[in-house]
């Protein structure tokens, strides 16, 4: 179950400290995902990669894929991350072309924009928002129950980020 | 006259004013060239294949930023200028890969699409940045990055090793060129290219390979160099199958070891300038 989903971050999200990156995995698909931890953050690296990695005396800020890290207690994945697990997670929100866009853009995503849900559909539920080809955009939060209308799913992060962290 | 026009001239290239066209390669490792294409094309965005290059193309035609679309956030291709794209075709990545001077991160990204790995360093923190998100959006899995000056770096050796190494850039580039550059400027630069290339050489295995590159116009920072390495590090230069002409020998009134031959240099007309040199230990 979700519970108190963090607000001030969009890309932060609750889960328990020990093993935060499997918690949140689990909530979307039963694959086993390999991940190194350094520091705070969290890698998707092969042995060979770590092997190189160990001759090398001072601390690489990356190695192999950045899956997420640890922030202030809770954990905020990667959109590589959300990449990976959309292609086994049944727990995704199809989108049409026009929402695409709104979404990239931070934007809230209503009833018109939605095709298919697949999964839960109660109110405080996490899914990955995936365009009409089977790509992921981003994570989103059911808001607001299907039947009731408006507003269903907030935007939590999404792969605009991508662009925005160019303007920075 | 200019005095660098005047230069150029000597070194045999009248020069013209030149303007950058917009170019991307492709990400096979997520989706097909011809998909890519028509998904661009029902948004108006034409790209057109680019002879030399074996996955970048030219993009003739578009109606807006091409990197804010879905197919650019997806990392299903990548911009980067047409010359810039050669140096890792020239390089042949394979085996352990050492990027030397890496953000923003094109040329590691084409270079982890080939190798087995490649380790990434780059001297400035904040171009860091730029270079993980590059990657995290092309979805590459074997790179190992580090926030080092590359002369300090040690611990491994490599089968091959790229050094793009920074540069005073050129004209086609950057409008403001004339006004800012110094011949002084392209001594510095040549100074720190270099020890570069020292440090390059400590790291490669017998045998190994370095593709030198520079997207400067100056003998100081390309010829001058290799010239230098040859003599002093005993580095051979190799046969380079690839867009361009031959390098200098001859540069104002010294001249170059004939080996120098073997070197491109692109003078801007359908690209940018560019400089590049394969080296063998
Ligand atoms: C020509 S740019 C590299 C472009 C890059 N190869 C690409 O294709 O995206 C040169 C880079 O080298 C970095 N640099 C300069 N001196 C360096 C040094 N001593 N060690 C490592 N990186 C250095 C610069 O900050 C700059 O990002």
């Amino acid at each position: 179950m979700q519970k108190n989903l963090a607000k001030p971050n969009p890309r932060i999200l609750h889960g328990e400290t020990k093993k935060m990156i499997q918690t949140f995995i689990q909530k979307f698909t039963q694959e086993k995902i390999e991940y190194t931890k350094i520091g705070s953050k969290y890698f998707l690296a092969t042995k060979s990669l770590i092997q190189i990695k160990d001759k090398i005396k001072i601390t690489p800020l990356l190695v192999g894929l950045y899956l997420g890290e640890e922030k202030e207690g809770k954990f905020a994945p990667s959109l590589a991350l959300l990449e990976i697990i959309a292609k086994t997670s049944t727990n995704k929100v199809f989108i049409k072309d026009i929402g695409e866009m709104d979404f990239i853009y931070g934007k809230k995503l209503r009833s018109r924009h939605i095709l298919k849900i697949e999964g839960e559909t109660k109110v405080g539920f996490l899914k990955l928002i995936q365009n009409e080809h089977d790509e992921n955009l981003g994570l989103g939060k059911i808001s607001k129950e299907i039947k009731e209308g408006g507003t269903i799913i907030k935007n939590k992060m999404d792969r605009g980020d991508f662009l925005r962290r160019e303007m920075d | 006259m200019n005095p660098f026009i005047e230069r150029y001239s000597q070194l045999g290239w009248d020069y013209t004013e030149t303007k950058m066209r917009e170019s991307l390669w492709v990400n096979t490792s997520k989706i097909r060239v011809e998909e890519l294409k028509a998904r661009l094309e029902k948004k108006r965005i034409i790209l057109k294949k680019i002879p030399f290059l074996e996955k970048g193309f030219l993009v003739e035609s578009k109606r807006f930023s091409l990197s804010s679309t879905q197919e650019y956030l997806q990392g299903f291709f990548h911009m980067q200028e047409a010359a810039s794209q050669l140096p890792v075709q020239a390089l042949q990545p394979k085996g352990l890969v050492l990027d030397m001077c890496a953000a923003p991160g094109g040329k590691t990204a084409q270079i982890a699409l080939q190798a087995e790995a490649v380790v990434a360093l780059e001297s400035q923190q904040k171009r860091m940045q730029a270079l993980l998100n590059n990657l995290e959006r092309l979805g590459i899995k074997n790179c190992i990055a580090y926030n080092i000056d590359a002369r300090k770096f040690e611990g491994v050796e490599f089968d091959k090793i790229l050094l793009d190494a920074p540069c005073s850039g050129n004209c086609a580039k950057d409008r403001r060129w004339f006004s800012k550059q110094t011949i002084s400027n392209f001594e510095k630069n040549s100074k720190i290219q270099k020890e570069l290339l020292s440090t390059a050489y400590d790291l490669l295995k017998e045998g190994g390979e370095i593709l030198y590159s520079t997207c400067s116009l100056e003998p100081e920072e390309n010829e001058l160099v290799v010239d230098w390495a040859i003599k002093n590090l005993g580095l051979k230069t190799m046969k380079l199958d690839s867009y361009g002409s031959e390098g200098l020998t001859q540069i104002f009134n010294k001249k170059l070891s004939e080996e120098i031959k073997l070197c491109k240099r692109i003078w801007p007309s359908q690209t940018q300038g560019f400089f590049m040199a394969k080296l063998k230990k």
